[in-house]
């Protein structure tokens, strides 16, 4: 089971939103992490061939996923982020409609939607109009249809927008069950949401990949210690223009910084352990603009 | 195999229910549907209640009353109903004549409703034969001697040849008319056919109103996933690009065929069952003796319901082709109103400067004037009459266009695909 892109590139007006991607996949959770612009959602949509690549290859068991067709798209999931549905369809009809475009038997997506509608908590509002649903609801509605049909790809752009953190918790775990034996792409800026699921994390910025590979590889990656320091108030805007600056806390005596620096930022600091947040903010913070930045 | 065969079988049917389902889920398209519906009932009580009938005492029906109209002067003028002979038609003349005679040319409502009302077609049809344009009818009951009347064949077959003549452009085209017109059984078979005459302009205006509410209906199957932001989902699911959009085209289809002939359907049962059926077998040349279109009545109504038909069909072609290009329904949802209603105008003051506007969509809705004017086609020795053509040219339109409705949705966000280099160039 392999997903490959090779020297994908996709061009909207002589703008690379999409930039001479290479790279492989195999099973397990791979997390996508850009700020807006990098280029998720675009080499989101063509994973689920919703747009074609201007050039380069996309490739499922060294078969180009656009001659495939049916045949790899019966083995996708995806939730949009930007995910429209039916308003006036009832949730369970809703279900039905896409299973039955997603080529799933009658009896069969019946078994499954019940399934997936008490894994993500929407049981109880099965009948339930998709218009009256909340946004968070509507999500998992989302999540739920992109499982319909057991996928071995499931591509997930931002599914936790939207979500209370409770219900961002769910979904983590729910995505750590699903992993098993599939590949899962999962495109956030929200760093927790993969920090501790995604097996390999994928750094995205301008249309490319500037780091690929695992959380820990990636902090260790980092020439920047991570410290803690109280200082004054009135020096924070001075820290801030300094260093990058990961968390401001207002304490007794002063605000609590959390600081990124290879050297002790200020007499009191305590080194910390560094976080993937942290490392998202280095890279993709105002030193993330840099282009000698080496990762 | 079969099994396997059920199982899409049932899937596809299942597709296309919800389909349906979810087009008709919205508020505003089950509003459209029971306004069209309406006015299907609306229209009917209104063509039964503009027959007119004078009863024995001169006294015109009114009120809730009028509704009876229909049934009563088809009664009244079924006393006619057989053989229109010569001396049938002579006998009609003569007590017309003879009661102007009586009342000095102003027959009073009283003997309308007692004689002249039941051969009122009759003579109709004698002046039109008589005189080829129309007059006056009155008019041409004087001026016509009796001796004309019992000839008055004679003059139909004498001004069937000069038609044949003068509509006829070509040996081939005139041979045609020759022919239509030897199609003719004379003397012509009577029976009221009023329901059937009042019935033809309500339809017409009906299927008008119907084919720019199927168009507006085939453009929304088509625009639900982009005005709703749900095509990403569509198009990445296994049939999105295939079964999925053929069961989109299938809906939109099975909506116009479902929504016209239920539309029709219930203002044709309404009306007829109101005003009755009376007439279906009469020519449609006892109101139109010279027209080129050897038909009855009934045959008349029923070309208006399948021209309305075809027009549907191409309606919801066109708006699904568009909506599937544009990505909205926008523009969709103005063309049938420009092919059917704006064209109407344009093809009248464009009539004399091409011949083009012969064949433009408005012709599909406006069988009324079609079947009045001897329009012909000519290709090669073949003759081919105005609306047969214009209904297979439409026809075969609006189903030529469907695999490129398939194509167009089916292909969305799959451009075509350039070299690395010339997207470097780019």
């Amino acid at each position: 089971m392999e997903l490959s892109f090779k020297n994908v590139s996709k061009n909207y007006g002589g703008i690379f939103a999409v930039d001479d991607i290479t790279y492989t996949m195999e099973t397990g959770v791979y997390g996508l992490l850009g700020v807006n612009g990098a280029g998720k959602t675009t080499l989101m949509k063509m994973l689920c061939t919703v747009t074609r690549p201007t050039a380069g290859e996309i490739r499922w068991n060294g078969e180009d996923i656009f001659r495939l067709e049916e045949r790899y798209r019966d083995l996708l999931g995806y939730l949009p982020q930007d995910f429209g549905y039916y308003p006036n369809l009832s949730v369970s009809d809703y279900m039905m409609y896409i299973a039955s475009i997603k080529g799933i038997r009658p009896a069969v997506a019946r078994k499954r939607m019940k399934e997936l509608l008490e894994m993500v908590g929407l049981s109880r509002y099965k009948n339930r109009k998709m218009k009256a649903l909340s946004g968070g609801m509507a999500r998992r509605v989302g999540i739920a249809q992109a499982m319909l049909n057991n996928p071995k790809i499931l591509v997930l752009d931002e599914p936790t927008a939207g979500l209370d953190p409770s219900e961002r918790i769910r979904f983590r775990n729910l995505i750590s069950e699903l992993s098993e034996d599939r590949l899962v792409l999962l495109s956030t800026h929200i760093v927790s949401d993969v920090e501790f699921i995604a097996e390999q994390i994928l750094l995205m910025k301008d249309g490319k990949f500037f780091y690929t590979g695992t959380s820990e590889d990636l902090i260790a990656s980092m020439e920047e210690e991570v410290w803690t320091c109280v200082v004054p108030r009135q020096d924070v805007n001075q820290y801030l223009q300094k260093y990058p600056v990961g968390n401001v806390k207002h304490v007794a005596g002063g605000a609590e910084l959390r600081i990124l620096s290879e050297n002790p930022p200020a007499e009191n600091a305590v080194l910390e352990e560094a976080t993937l947040e942290d490392a998202f903010l280095l890279y993709f913070g105002e030193k993330a603009g840099d282009e000698n930045v080496e990762v | 195999m079969r099994f396997c065969c059920i199982l899409v079988r049932k899937q596809v049917t299942r597709m296309l229910k919800f389909e349906i389902k979810k087009y008709f889920s919205k508020t505003v398209n089950k509003l459209i549907l029971i306004v069209v519906l309406l006015v299907a009932v609306g229209y009917s009580f209104l063509a039964a209640e503009s027959m007119r009938y004078t009863d024995t005492d001169g006294v015109s029906l009114d009120g809730i009353g009028k509704i009876t109209a229909g049934r009563k002067l088809a009664a009244d003028k079924n006393q006619w109903k057989g053989k229109l002979t010569a001396e049938r038609i002579a006998d009609a003349v003569r007590n017309y004549k003879g009661l102007r005679q009586q009342y000095q040319g102003e027959v009073p409502d009283s003997e309308y409703g007692k004689k002249v009302q039941a051969y009122w077609d009759i003579l109709n049809f004698t002046a039109n034969v008589y005189t080829v344009e129309p007059e006056f009818l009155p008019d041409v009951m004087v001026r016509i001697s009796e001796e004309e009347v019992n000839n008055i064949y004679d003059i139909y077959a004498d001004n069937q040849q000069k038609a044949s003549e003068e509509y006829g452009k070509t040996p081939e085209q005139e041979e045609f008319i020759k022919e239509q017109y030897g199609k003719l059984e004379i003397p012509a078979d009577y029976e009221a056919y009023d329901s059937w005459e009042t019935m033809t302009m309500y339809i017409q205006t009906y299927v008008i109103i119907l084919v720019i509410v199927i168009g507006f209906m085939a453009a929304g199957i088509f625009d639900e996933e982009f005005r709703n932001h749900a095509e990403l989902v569509f198009f990445a699911a296994k049939y999105g690009r295939s079964k999925a959009v053929r069961n989109k085209i299938a809906a939109g289809m099975l909506t116009a065929t479902v929504v016209y002939w239920t539309g029709a359907g219930i203002m044709s049962l309404i009306s007829f069952g109101i005003m009755g059926a009376s007439g279906f077998h009469t020519p449609y040349q006892i109101e139109d003796p010279y027209s080129v279109y050897v038909m009855t009545q009934g045959q008349r109504y029923l070309l208006i319901v399948v021209c309305g038909y075809i027009a549907s069909l191409l309606s919801a072609s066109v708006t699904m082709l568009v909506t599937a290009k544009m990505r909205t329904a926008k523009v969709a949802v103005c063309i049938p109103f420009f092919m059917f209603c704006m064209m109407l105008f344009i093809a009248r003051s464009l009539s004399d400067v091409t011949r083009v506007v012969y064949y433009t969509t408005d012709v599909l809705t406006n069988v009324i004037q079609a079947v009045k004017v001897p329009t012909l086609f000519q290709i090669g020795d073949m003759v081919i009459l105005q609306l047969p053509f214009v209904m297979v040219l439409y026809f075969a339109v609006s189903i030529i266009l469907l695999p490129f409705i398939y194509r167009s949705y089916s292909r969305y966000g799959l451009s075509k695909r350039r070299s690395a280099k010339e997207n470097r160039k780019k």
